[in-house]
């Protein structure tokens, strides 16, 4: 991309991005910090996912400030402009993912508080946890390189991430039959695995937005062959 | 282009419209069309040929010699470059803006009276009428309605403008042609002018020519983008600003000109 005639706007804009590779950073060690708490049962790794949820949300509130402040300076255009909406868009998928990794977190917590934890299948998740924060890690990088490409496979792989967390969640179920003592338990898992897939889900939003900025189409709620048409 | 399935008509056609300096062309094989009772606007650098083309609408480069046009220029079909086009008529017909408020050294009510006494006859309370009307409609009326027999000279740069608009709009043209009509004002001026315009569109086709391209965004129903005599890309106003089809345009409006 040619840069700017204004070299600030330049400075602006690559300053905004880079926050929220910063933000993303972030938010990325909070979902394997929470997959780690899982798989370790580990109230420290937890904690720890919880305590960065601050540092995320005023990063959020930042980089929300910055863009306001750079579309009332420069009135943003076409690609510039979709570059800024994108980023507004993706710091609230970003947010969202440290929500859900949060949800992990307190819910590894609870888990441990009720005791016996090994009983139940969570190892089982790490297959999707790894899918997910494979996949946020990718949509970063799609982000910071507004790689097409890249952002397409990520769309496919989410699906690899939505079939993982169904098979899962009829093992839960014929595990919750066999023995409902293990219901409590289970319907916690339950709730960490769907928060892994929203993770997935957010990854897949952030890679449509980079498709937006670099081909100017909307391609949410579209089917995949669709949008593989229209980036060609 | 306008989509032919939408029931705007055009009140301009303009095709294969070459323009010459002398031997210098100006405007290189320009085709385009003006929507009826809608805002397009033009925008590029200086020199691109906007306010060439702008001029060719009315055609005001007839007062000067050497300037030509070849190609077709349609107003409601009926071709005004023809060489038996009543220069006077078609100018009524299209009336234009100036950059800078060209106000006539005369009373406000001349200014808006003079151009309406050389088409029509009209009684003193008809001629009444329509000053106020003319000055209602380019929303000056309410600043000069006690004053209408001081000089057109003695309002603010904006507000002789907006009489210049009046003065323009009393001879009821179906279409006009702004030239820059804001860039020697203040911005609350500037506002005025641009509300102006979005009231205008109502009841006459305008095209506006301008360098800010923000103008442009706020204004225009449809952009043209022109560099170097050529029409680079047409299309409806919210399209050109958030998703040209051509990188030259997208350069010039995201300000990565160089």
């Amino acid at each position: 991309m040619e840069k700017h005639i204004s070299s600030q706007f330049d400075a602006d804009l690559t300053g905004v991005s880079s926050r929220v590779l910063e933000l993303g950073g972030l938010v990325e060690s909070q979902t394997r910090h929470a997959v780690y708490a899982l798989a370790q049962f580990s109230a420290e790794a937890a904690d720890q996912v919880i305590a960065t949820e601050r540092q995320v949300n005023t990063l959020e509130v930042e980089i929300d400030a910055e863009l306001a402040s750079i579309i009332a300076r420069r009135q943003p255009t076409a690609r510039d402009l979709r570059l800024l909406m994108a980023i507004s868009k993706i710091t609230g998928n970003l947010e969202r993912v440290g929500d859900e990794a949060e949800r992990i977190a307190r819910m590894v917590k609870q888990i441990l508080q009720q005791g016996s934890p090994r009983n139940l299948p969570s190892t089982e998740l790490r297959v999707a946890s790894d899918l997910a924060s494979g996949l946020l890690r990718k949509s970063l990088d799609a982000f910071a390189r507004l790689d097409v490409n890249t952002a397409l496979e990520i769309l496919k792989e989410d699906d690899l991430i939505d079939a993982e967390f169904n098979g899962f969640m009829r093992k839960l179920v014929t595990y919750m039959m066999e023995d409902p003592r293990t219901i409590s338990a289970s319907l916690d898992l339950l709730f960490v695995a769907k928060a892994i897939e929203r993770i997935g889900d957010h990854a897949k939003n952030i890679a449509e937005f980079v498709i937006y900025v670099v081909k100017g189409a909307d391609v949410r709620h579209t089917a995949l062959a669709d949008i593989e048409s229209a980036v060609k | 282009m306008p989509n032919s399935a939408t029931p705007i008509r055009n009140a301009i056609e303009i095709r294969n419209l070459d323009f010459y300096y002398g031997s210098f062309k100006g405007l290189k094989g320009i085709n385009l069309d003006i929507a009826e009772g809608r805002v397009t606007a033009f925008i590029g650098p200086s020199g691109c040929g906007k306010s060439t083309l702008l001029r060719t609408l009315n055609r005001m480069y007839s007062l000067y010699p050497g300037q030509r046009a070849e190609g077709e220029i349609k107003l409601h079909g009926q071709n005004i470059l023809d060489a038996k086009q009543d220069l006077n008529l078609l100018r009524a017909r299209v009336g234009m803006v100036f950059q800078k408020p060209t106000p006539f050294p005369m009373s406000i009510y001349d200014n808006i009276a003079f151009g309406v006494k050389l088409y029509e006859n009209l009684s003193r309370s008809e001629m009444d009428d329509r000053v106020e009307w003319a000055l209602s409609k380019a929303a000056i009326w309410n600043e000069v309605k006690d004053k209408l027999g001081q000089s057109g000279l003695s309002l603010s740069g904006g507000q002789q403008q907006r009489l210049c608009i009046a003065r323009t709009v009393a001879v009821k043209p179906s279409v006009i042609l702004l030239d820059e009509p804001t860039s020697a004002l203040d911005p609350i001026s500037t506002a005025k002018v641009e509300e102006l315009v979005n009231e205008l569109k109502n009841d006459y086709t305008v095209a506006i020519v301008t360098h800010n391209m923000q103008q442009a965004a706020r204004v225009s129903d449809y952009t043209a983008y022109m560099y170097l005599g050529e029409l680079i890309e047409f299309g409806k106003t919210d399209q050109i600003f958030m998703k040209p089809t051509r990188q030259e345009t997208e350069d010039y409006i995201t300000g990565r000109f160089g």
